[in-house]
């Protein structure tokens, strides 16, 4: 065998390899997408939006307070999160940018951004839930808003940065303040991507469970007291797939496939912001 | 009304400084309060008690932290085991040998797919892979690697899919999505004209791949895979439905374990004295100081490699 064949070979062994370990992902990821269609699908009826729980083992019902009580709390995060987040991210890149604070506060924002969700669970539930005594909604958005804040941070950070210097010098010099420029000029430049931001956030706390798990926990009556246990998808999830009853995991599955649906929705809006103001897919 | 808009001008300063040191507040903060919820269980079992001890029994009020750690550790390194190699050919396939008609729709399934909540993936698991590994790849398993001298002890024990192989096969599906699509990034970095040379001097294309695209992007790879490991370390819905959460250290994978997440997610609203609580908070406080070093010291050290310009 020449040197030639040898390398030609080892080649086509590699390549072939790279291409098979591709099929392999894929065929596991798409399984489970499949999956959760034609389990949930089968699952999914009207009812299941309009009506709250029936008692344990009988059939029937729906998980309508899963359904306000996930909104409530992904909402009331948001209106915690998102202007923290802005404003944290405008700090970064246009006063302190390429300073040593600057950078500092950066890094530790992409470590937040790793913190497992869980300890922030265990951290809102030390400060939020503990000193009352009982399970609270507050507990459970304050949770989600840590989870988004860094989040947010750094995607605004990225994409203020993205506006080309020139245009804050051009507002300069017709005599605008630095904090107008900011508002009436930067934030227009950025408004796609920092919206994207907003949006990929929203949908990564959205599937968040393991925060909810001791801060928000759940409820099986319809509820919009957020002094009180706030019901969410995630976690009555969790219950009904650990239960024992067959009607809970069909219902599980439908509220799983719902979320799921939800989540690849909100993410493909946001790329497709992207897409529109950067012609690219770009990776946040 | 330059004085109003001098003032607007501070305020709105203040309010963007004082949003951006949240940050630091927010994470100062979780150490001191998990330090000081847990200061119970330090103060009964000290440090290297706590983390080398085996015992956990609510009943006797005895805690330790081995077992989790174990379970955590396993895991993790277990995942990235299964999910590095398949993920790499994930990224290589999509930047190097698929036309661009296959590029595009994979590259955003693979975005897509890294943006369903680890609950779907865990709840899968529970329905889905688990009874497929009970069933068929458990017992061929045994049959095949069981019967080896040594490796076989990884593999004993009766195949009921609850276990650390389990749990950790689902972790390295949901973090493959996420090591791909960064190395992809990475690899398409290379700039062309460097590929173009080793092409142009005969190069097969496997050849290009592993002396030009993968030391090239050794640092992106680095920095997804260790993303990934702070995704998996941290993971707990996705192993929560299969590792049973049993506080044990076994030599076999086909066993039931814990990790850390795991018997927070089980225990936390179950703990009746102080003392369980509080060791719960030591263990949070444990794996928040695993994932920030880990994290901390691997971002610091490809940013220093980046300044560095070392590649």
């Amino acid at each position: 065998m020449t040197h030639y064949t040898k390398r030609r070979i080892e080649n086509f062994l590699a390549i072939g390899l790279c291409t098979l370990s591709a099929a392999i992902g894929l065929f596991w990821l798409f399984f489970i997408l499949i999956d959760v269609v034609v389990e949930g699908v089968g699952a999914l009826n009207l009812s299941l939006f309009l009506e709250d729980p029936v008692p344990a083992g009988l059939e029937g019902g729906g998980l309508r307070n899963a359904f306000v009580g996930q909104l409530l709390l992904t909402v009331v995060a948001a209106l915690l999160g998102v202007p923290v987040g802005l404003l944290g991210g405008t700090f970064l890149a246009e006063y302190a940018r390429g300073t040593k604070i600057g950078r500092t506060i950066s890094l530790l924002s992409d470590i937040m951004t790793s913190v497992p969700s869980i300890v922030i669970g265990t951290f809102a539930y030390a400060l939020l839930v503990k000193p009352f005594g009982h399970f609270n909604g507050w507990a459970g958005s304050f949770a989600l808003a840590l989870i988004m804040i860094p989040i947010i941070i750094r995607t605004t950070e990225e994409m203020l940065k993205l506006v080309p210097w020139e245009l804050r010098e051009a507002a300069l010099a017709l005599g605008a303040p630095y904090y107008r420029v900011i508002l009436s000029v930067v934030y227009r430049g950025a408004a796609p991507g920092i919206l994207t931001g907003i949006l990929l956030s929203i949908a990564r706390v959205a599937g968040e469970t393991a925060p909810l798990l001791f801060t928000s926990f759940n409820n099986t009556f319809f509820s919009v007291n957020m002094n009180e246990p706030v019901p969410s998808l995630t976690v009555t999830v969790f219950q009904y797939a650990m239960g024992p009853y067959e009607s809970w995991h069909a219902q599980a599955w439908a509220a799983s496939l719902v979320i799921t649906f939800f989540i690849l929705l909100v993410t493909l809006v946001g790329r497709f912001i992207i897409f529109r103001r950067y012609g690219k897919w770009k990776t946040l | 009304m330059d004085r109003e808009r001098s003032l607007q001008g501070s305020l709105f300063y203040i309010f963007t400084t004082v949003s951006a040191f949240l940050v630091i507040v927010f994470l100062v903060g979780i150490f001191y309060i998990l330090f000081s919820e847990s200061y119970l269980a330090i103060k009964k079992f000290g440090i290297i008690g706590f983390i080398f001890s085996q015992e956990w029994d609510p009943v006797r009020d005895l805690f330790g932290a081995a077992p989790t750690i174990f379970g955590t550790v396993v895991t993790t390194l277990l995942s990235l085991f299964f999910a590095i190699p398949v993920a790499l050919g994930i990224a290589i396939f999509v930047t190097e040998i698929a036309p661009d008609y296959i590029k595009t729709p994979v590259s955003v399934a693979i975005e897509l797919l890294a943006a369903i909540p680890s609950i779907i993936y865990g709840m899968w698991g529970l329905f889905t892979l688990s009874p497929i590994m009970a069933e068929y790849i458990e017992p061929a398993l045994q049959q095949s690697l069981g019967r080896v001298p040594l490796v076989g002890r990884l593999f004993e024990g009766v195949p009921m899919g609850i276990d650390l192989l389990t749990a950790s096969v689902i972790l390295s599906i949901m973090i493959i999505p996420l090591i791909a699509s960064i190395s992809r990034d990475a690899f398409n970095l290379v700039p062309s004209i460097v590929k173009e040379s080793a092409y142009g001097v005969g190069a097969t294309r496997w050849e290009v791949i592993k002396k030009i695209v993968i030391p090239y992007s050794k640092l992106g790879i680095f920095g997804g895979v260790i993303l990934a490991m702070g995704r998996a370390l941290g993971e707990t819905m996705a192993v929560a439905f299969v590792l049973g959460n049993k506080h044990q250290i076994t030599t076999s994978l086909l066993d039931a374990a814990a990790t850390i997440t795991v018997s927070l997610a089980n225990e936390f609203t179950e703990a009746d004295t102080d003392l369980y609580l509080s060791s719960l908070f030591y263990l949070s406080l444990i794996l928040f100081a695993i994932s920030f070093v880990t994290l901390g010291v691997a971002k610091l050290t490809i940013q220093r490699l980046q300044r560095g310009g070392a590649r």
